[in-house]
This record gives structure tokens, sequence and C-alpha cells, in this order.
């Protein structure tokens, strides 16, 4: 009887295991294993042949004698917040522009999205030729324009703006999820809003805002866990992506360098594991403030 | 006829004429930013189609004459680039292929089988999207030296003949939901096996989701240059194109030798990505949306 029982269990239920075999093994192989052993090489000092057990060590390390992470810290929040925030706000402007309904403005949105598509690579060599002080061209229409020149990251001081700077580059994308979320909007409301007098202010803080807020919602978690990943300064920034003084020092980088280039595995591991409970406890926090995101009658 | 003044205007003629100064004040923004855009990809070209001597000289904008020449020498002064595309090509050629296929069955088994544990390995491959990729670089780093993948393809090719990520499979299993069930129902009355209804019902249906997944995995291939610095950056390793251009851009200066030839490597690099965006902007553009406005 049971063997009957356990057949027919087998027989209703193989050909879905079958199909989803594949991703049973990537998962186990290639995220979950690799999670757990990250978890055990942090309690380790190890350069992946030697290894000596630290307990706790890697982590009080982090919090109280590394002297690089306070700098670290506060150069992928400052970078985190200010780039996030501008962006949004600026990519909003973007798409506005390109919202009305006049001959061309298609292409203008291919012109403005055309630099996401640029390979990091490519565009980190042209911009640290652009931002070269005595040789890059930056420097020279600022000269031709009277301005005063700069020495972007070749100095600490004017490092982080240039950074925030180059990035101004690619609103291109986020000007794309704005428009969708303009599109999503229906007509009509702005319709009603204009017959009883609501004016393009009024329609914005109470129709394209409140309508829009699923994907502000969604574009703030995601770019959050995005750029506290940001390894884009290994391509263009002084110091093998530390920039002058660790003034462009950030936390992915910080990791690469000590996993990577000092050899120190276990340390790195645990730096991995302070972000992955970092990013975990934000990306609780936004969901469980997240009343002000509407999602419609509907949902 | 002598002039008039906005004053003197009718208030239809007034409102026309405010219309056209709102319109020629938008077009006039959307130039200049155009422009303000376009200026350093355009700097870029034109630096790559400068020779030797001027690239060393003084900062100029344009070219004293245009040296095509320049991309025919990056493929045959030395192979480097060459190579290195090949290379490049190869990992996406592999993954093109790869990618489609495993995480279409995966998004099959969970778009339209039914079976024990389904919810779970759902939850379970959708928790994996929150654990960012630095934890799981330096013990795959361990697993591949230990292996012996360091410094081949391998890590490049391999881990996606397993689905290709979560993100992926999601996209699909979202797409194949929306298939009607009466299709299948009709090919399994008729005796199709489930092998068959994959391939040759549900399948053939997914190429708009699937060709999404082509076009950005080959521009992510095309671009990645941090797991080359990571799997393969000893100096006798395959090279990837990115890779190529990564170290060229760290070990330059903007003044340095061959800075025209830097150039062309980047422009060419931008090529690819350019046309494929040309040819699906329409996919590329409702993919962004898609995966960013309904998140």
């Amino acid at each position: 009887m049971k063997v009957k029982k356990f057949r027919k269990f087998i027989r209703e239920n193989y050909e879905g295991w079958l199909f989803n075999l594949p991703l049973m093994i990537g998962l186990l192989v290639f995220t979950f294993i690799p999670v757990f052993s990250s978890l055990y090489y942090s309690f380790l000092d190890t350069d992946g042949f030697t290894q000596s057990f630290v307990g706790l060590g890697n982590y009080i390390r982090i919090f109280t004698s590394d002297r690089d992470i306070g700098k670290v810290v506060v150069n992928t929040l400052t970078y985190t917040i200010i780039s996030i925030v501008l962006n949004l706000v600026l990519s909003y402007l973007l798409a506005l522009l390109v919202n009305q309904k006049i001959k061309g403005v298609k292409t203008f949105r291919v012109i403005y999205y055309l630099p996401c598509i640029i390979p990091l690579v490519a565009s980190g060599l042209l911009w640290k030729d652009i931002y070269d002080p005595t040789y890059g061209i930056f420097n020279k229409i600022l000269t031709s324009l009277g301005m005063p020149t700069s020495s972007f990251f070749q100095e600490a001081s004017s490092s982080m703006f240039s950074l925030i700077l180059m990035n101004l580059w690619t609103l291109g994308s986020g000007m794309i999820l704005w428009l969708a979320a303009f599109k999503n909007i229906p007509k009509q409301m702005y319709e009603s809003a204009s017959i009883e007098g609501a004016n393009r202010f009024q329609r914005f803080i109470y129709i394209t805002i409140p309508m829009s807020t699923p994907m502000i919602f969604f574009n703030v978690v995601t770019s959050i866990i995005n750029t506290l990943q940001y390894n884009g300064t290994l391509t263009f920034a002084p110091r093998d992506g530390r920039g002058v003084d660790d003034s462009l020092y950030m936390y992915a980088v910080k990791i690469y360098w000590e996993a990577f280039e000092r050899g120190k595995l276990g340390y790195g591991s645990a730096l991995a594991w302070v972000l992955l409970i970092i990013v975990a406890i934000i990306t609780f926090i936004l969901f469980r403030t997240s009343k002000w995101v509407f999602y419609g009658e509907e949902y | 006829m002598s002039k008039r003044n906005y004053h003197d205007l009718s208030i239809n003629e007034r409102a026309i004429f405010n219309q056209r100064l709102f319109k020629i004040c938008i077009y006039t923004a959307m130039i200049i930013i155009g422009i303000i855009l376009i200026f350093p990809y355009f700097y870029m070209v034109m630096k790559s189609l400068m020779s030797s001597e001027e690239v060393v000289g003084p900062v100029k904008l344009f070219p004293n004459k245009l040296m095509l020449s320049n991309y025919v020498d990056l493929f045959t002064s030395n192979n480097k680039y060459l190579k290195a595309a090949l290379n490049s090509l190869y990992i996406i050629l592999f993954n093109i292929i790869a990618v489609p296929l495993s995480a279409s069955i995966i998004a099959f088994s969970f778009a339209k089988l039914k079976w024990k544990g389904k919810n779970l390995m759902f939850a379970l491959m959708m928790s994996t999207m929150m654990i960012p990729p630095t934890v799981t670089q330096i013990p795959l780093y361990i697993m591949y030296t230990n292996m012996g993948w360091i410094d081949t393809l391998l890590p490049f090719t391999i881990p996606n003949l397993f689905g290709g990520g979560a993100f992926n499979i999601f996209l699909i299993r979202q797409f194949m939901k929306g298939i009607p069930k009466n299709i299948e129902d009709a090919a399994r009355i008729d005796g199709a096996s489930t092998f068959r209804i994959y391939w040759n019902i549900i399948l053939p249906l997914c190429k708009p989701v699937l060709i999404y997944i082509m076009v950005t995995i080959f521009i992510v291939n095309w671009g990645d240059f941090y797991g080359p610095l990571i799997y393969m950056s000893s100096s006798d390793a395959p090279r990837t194109l990115a890779y190529v251009v990564f170290l060229d851009s760290t070990e330059s200066t903007a003044a340095s030798q061959m800075a025209h030839m830097r150039m062309a490597g980047g422009v060419f690099m931008t090529i690819i990505p350019g046309i494929l965006f040309m040819l699906f902007q329409k996919q590329l553009i409702e993919g962004v949306t898609m995966t960013g406005s309904k998140g």
C-alpha cells in the first residue's frame, strides 16, 4: 500500500522536479554553499591556502581598529545619498521636458538614454581623459568660458563632486522610469483636476507624485542596494579606485582591496557579511515604512 | 507693415504666440541638454580618429585628418584587442544560448507544472535576489581556485547553465503565466508529452521576453570588467575586451602615448551595445520599465 502511494507521489511530481533540477543544483552550488562558506570564512584568517580560526576577530577589527573604515563609510553614504536624491530629482525634470507632445521628442529621449548603454569601462576611460587637469578637455572648456579650473580626481577635495557630476551623464535611465510612471497615470485624472481648477503645481503634488510612488519606491530600494555596492571607481579613480587620500574609497572597493589585493579573504568575507546585513536592514526598514506608497484602488 | 507689439495682438494671437514661445523654449532646452550629454562621447570618437602626434599635443576637438586607419590598426597592429574581442564573443555566444534555455526550462516548472516543493523553491530563488554579489565573490573565488577554473573562461560560462540568475527566471515565469492554459490543455489531450509542450508550444510563444533577456545578456557580459579582474587577472590568462579596456584605462593617463588607440578601443566597445539598443529599443525600454515600475 505504502509503496503504491509512494509511486503515485513520484509519478505526480517527478516532471516538476526534473524541470526544476538545474535551479536546485545552481542555487546550491553557486549561491547557498558560497553564502554559508562566506560566513564561515569570515571567522577565519585565510589567504585561500592557509587558515587559522580567529572567531569574531575580523568583525572586531572592522568596528574598532580598521583605520580606513570611517572614511569608507562616510564616502559610501555621501555618494549613495547625494547621487540617489540628485538622480531622482534631475531625471524627473528631464522626463518632464521630454514628456511633451511635440515633434522629434522621441529622438531626444533616445539621445538622453544613449550614455546609459556605454559600458562602464569605456565611460571610465573616457572620463579619466576628460577630467585630466592639464591635458583634459574639461578644464580647457572651463578656461575658455572664463571659469576657474578644477583638479577633479587629482585632489581629494574635488574628487567626490567630480564623481557625482560624472554620474549625471546617465540620468537617462531614471528618465525612462519616470516616463513609464507618467504613462501609467490615467489622463482623466489630470483632466478632471484641471476642470476643478488645479494648476500645474497642484496637479504635480496631488496626482503625479502619489501615482508615481510605487516606481519611486522600487527605484530607491534597488538604487540603494546597487549604489552601496558601487565599484565603478576601479576603472578611473587614482590609486586603483581609492582616489587621492582615499577620497573615493568606497565599500565595495574596500572589499575588493582587502580580499584580492591584500589576499585577506577572511577579512573580506567579514566585510561582505556586514554589507549583507546592512542591506537586509535597509530593505526591511524601507518595506516597513512604505505606507506612503500608493498602489491604486484595484490592488 | 510696421512691427506690432505683443500688447496689440488679439487674445487668440497671444495664445498662439505663447505656445510658440513655449515650444521654442522646450526645443532650446532639449537641444542644449542633448549637446551636453552627447559631447563626451563625441569627443571620444574624435580623439579615436586623431594621429599619434595630435593626441599627445595640446587639447583639441577636431583631428586634422580623420584617421580611420586607427580602427584597422586596433585589430592588426597586435592581436590584443582581436583576441580579447573573440573571447568576449565566445562567452556571450555561450550564455546567449545557455541562459534562455535553462532559465525557460526552470520557469516552465514554476509557471506550468504542479509539484511538491514548488512554492518553497520559488521563495528560495526570489530570496537570492537580495544577496549582494559581493558576498558570494570570495567563496566562489576559493571554489574556482580549487577546481582549477581561475585564469580560464569557465567561471563566465558554466554557472550560467543553471538559469543565469533568479531575475531572468522570474521574468520568463511571469510571461509564461500569461499564456492561456487551454493551449497546453489541447496539446495534452492530443497526447503531447510535457517536454513537447514546453519545447513546441510554450517556448516559441516566449520569444519577446527571451529576446529581451538575450540582449541584456549581451550588454552585461560585453561590459563586465569586474569578473575578469577577479577570476582572470594573471598576465597569461585569456582576456576579455572589457578587461583590456579596463587595463588601458587604469594603466594610463590622458597625456600618455597611444591615447588614440585606447579611445578607439573604447569606442569599439560601445558600437555593438549601440546597435543592439537601436534595434531593440522598444523591448529594452519596455523591459526597463517592466522591471522598474511593476516591482
